[in-house]
């Protein structure tokens, strides 16, 4: 949905830049023969995944499942998203007001010219300023169109959602007991930012990125409304994936045998490839992530923390976003880098702080 | 997924919360009872952005059409369909009203001893018998059994205690007392386990108070966690406003 958009607003509103390949891309409704077969051969192909997960889940899911089970899972399932909600709203409140509110002058006062030293104040600046990854993305795209230069931006793309008080409060309330995972999520998260915005700064080319251009500026009451629809809009984003997060979380939690979740949490590297890969499946929303790593209690301090590092880094939702608004290009490069790098230092972190 | 759908889910999952926490009181069930004013806050917030949405949408379907939504790279007014899955927690808060974990996810967890639970900072101070049963949580009971089984003295053995919890599966001899620990919300209980030896066993999942002594567990061995009743009375009674610890 989002690399078709770039083709679609392209013509209705001309915000999104043109860019040579786009433009030659007819108008999604042109050929009615084409779009018309796929929609039915999609649908086709979705039933029959479907019908194969069904079978396969009647012979080795439901002779498991039991009245007391199916309750178990849903009442963790609804814990985690109850308890992960107001977390969720509040943040997605600061993060609409910023994209709203804050005029694109202050970007330019803040951050220093030289763009090595950017990046560590552009990640710096991810700890005050609250937002969700959702909005982390456009806000960074908004701040490369106002000409912060890229490695900053893209720093501050991988920390605000990671660092902010809204996530840091959100992960000591999770982690009780253990303030030490406040401080490892802050230290670990803010180093893989800055190295990455510094890696992208070496090594990056610029036409591995497309700059999105400048957007309209909201004014007076128009803001009001811009922040009410940025509200809703990261509600029903992160809304989303939080409930995918709580169905894997809770599923995990029953299903999974526990001899098997144990095993693999017992194994050291493999439990931290694991949580990590499965913070990138899950997309849950950074506020979010943290009540769900604590209900993973099989596993070690380290794979948690890579779990919390990771997952407001890369995700599938985020993926998806970096890949429409900056091209694909980018994302296939700068994807790879930033999981290699959070799970790196978090092993690193893990190490010595828990 | 049109912005009026959008604003109706918001009004929908708003409710839903409101629903658990104004309502009736089962958001004890899933998170902590202090966390009640921060979930009314969120559930009003939500219902207020889906009326005022839908509220602007009706008002804009009457007068010009609709109002451009100026930036982002991706559209607006189609919301991710993945958003659809907000359905699910209001689905199963209304239909299915799941209960507070019981012995399902106690019996899952035999494999992994809970760790005991630090003591006070000041120490469990030294019991004396007063005459009645003392009221203890499951927390402070397994604490000083771990206490008593690796040598100090806190006068556990001399006084009789009156737990509360519920009836869990039968187990060496006896049958486990449990209470499940919350540190956080439901997703991440662990039970409190004790057996109680020498009272029938009551019908499982339902709460009871059991008045009792401790004694020396069968296996002895304080890492595994193994801490022991013997049972003088058992009687029922209503589940606690609050069931977790």
């Amino acid at each position: 949905m989002t690399d078709r958009a770039g083709t679609r607003t392209a013509g209705a509103h001309g915000a999104h830049g043109a860019h040579d390949d786009d433009d030659l891309l007819p108008p999604p409704g042109w050929s009615p023969g084409g779009t018309a077969r796929s929609p039915g051969a999609r649908a086709l192909g979705g039933f029959a995944v479907l019908a194969a997960v069904l079978a396969a889940g009647r012979i080795w899911v439901a002779p498991h499942v039991d009245g007391a089970a199916v309750d178990a899972w849903t009442t963790i399932f609804v814990a985690i998203c109850v308890q992960a909600l107001p977390f969720l709203v509040f943040g997605v409140t600061l993060s609409a007001a910023i994209t709203a509110f804050v005029p694109p002058s202050f970007w330019n006062r803040v951050l220093p010219r030289s763009s090595g030293a950017a990046v560590p104040v552009a990640g710096a600046m991810g700890a005050v300023l609250p937002g969700c990854e959702c909005a982390s993305v456009p806000v960074a795209g908004g701040l490369m169109a106002r000409g912060v230069a890229p490695a900053a931006a893209l720093t501050f793309l991988l920390a605000a959602p990671a660092i902010n008080p809204i996530v840091l409060v959100a992960t000591a309330v999770a982690f009780p007991d253990a303030p030490e995972m406040v401080v490892g999520r802050f230290v670990a998260s803010l180093v893989v930012a800055v190295l990455a915005g510094w890696a992208w700064l070496f090594f990056g080319r610029g036409e591995w990125l497309r700059i999105p251009s400048r957007p309209a500026v909201a004014a007076g009451a128009a803001r009001w409304e811009a922040f009410r629809q940025a509200m809703r809009h990261d509600i029903m984003h992160a809304g989303g994936f939080l409930v995918v997060g709580g169905i894997a979380a809770a599923t995990i939690n029953v299903v999974v045998p526990a001899g098997w979740v144990s095993g693999v949490a017992g194994v050291p590297l493999v439990s931290v490839l694991t949580l990590a890969l499965l913070a990138v499946l899950m997309s849950i929303c950074s506020e979010a992530d943290a009540f769900v790593a604590a209900s993973l209690s099989q596993f070690s301090p380290t794979a948690k923390l890579a779990f919390l590092v990771v997952g407001p880094m890369v995700d599938l939702k985020l993926i998806a976003l970096q890949a429409g608004f900056f091209g694909r290009r980018f994302a296939v490069r700068f994807v790879p880098l930033t999981f290699v790098l959070a799970v790196t230092v978090s092993l690193a972190v893990g190490g010595i702080l828990l | 997924m049109t912005k009026a759908a959008q604003n109706l889910l918001l009004v929908l999952l708003g409710a839903a919360v409101a629903w658990i926490t104004l309502v009736t009181d089962e958001y004890v069930n899933y998170v902590k009872p202090g966390f009640r004013p921060l979930l009314v806050a969120s559930a009003v917030a939500m219902i207020a952005l889906g009326a005022v949405g839908l509220r602007r949408e009706w008002r804009d379907d009457h007068g010009d059409h609709g109002d451009h939504e100026g930036e982002h790279g991706h559209d607006h007014g189609r919301g991710p369909r993945v958003a659809w899955l907000l359905c699910l927690p209001a689905v199963a808060i209304f239909l299915v009203a799941p209960p507070a974990l019981g012995s399902f996810t106690a019996a899952r967890d035999t494999g992994r001893a809970a760790a005991p639970p630090p003591p006070p900072a000041e120490g469990y101070g030294v019991l004396v018998p007063s005459g009645g049963p003392i009221d203890m949580s499951m927390g402070e009971f397994i604490g000083r059994s771990f206490e008593t089984q690796s040598g100090l003295r806190n006068g556990l053995p001399d006084v009789q205690v009156r737990l509360t919890g519920f009836v869990g599966p039968a187990h060496d001899g006896g049958w486990r007392l449990t209470r499940l620990k919350m540190s956080c919300c439901a997703g991440d209980a662990i039970p409190f386990q004790v057996t109680v030896h020498g009272l029938p066993r009551p019908r499982e999942d339902s709460w009871v108070q059991v008045v009792g002594t401790w004694t020396p567990p069968r296996v002895p061995d304080p890492a595994s966690g193994g801490h022991d009743l013997r049972g003088l009375s058992v009687q029922p009674i209503r589940k606690p406003k609050n069931p977790y610890e």
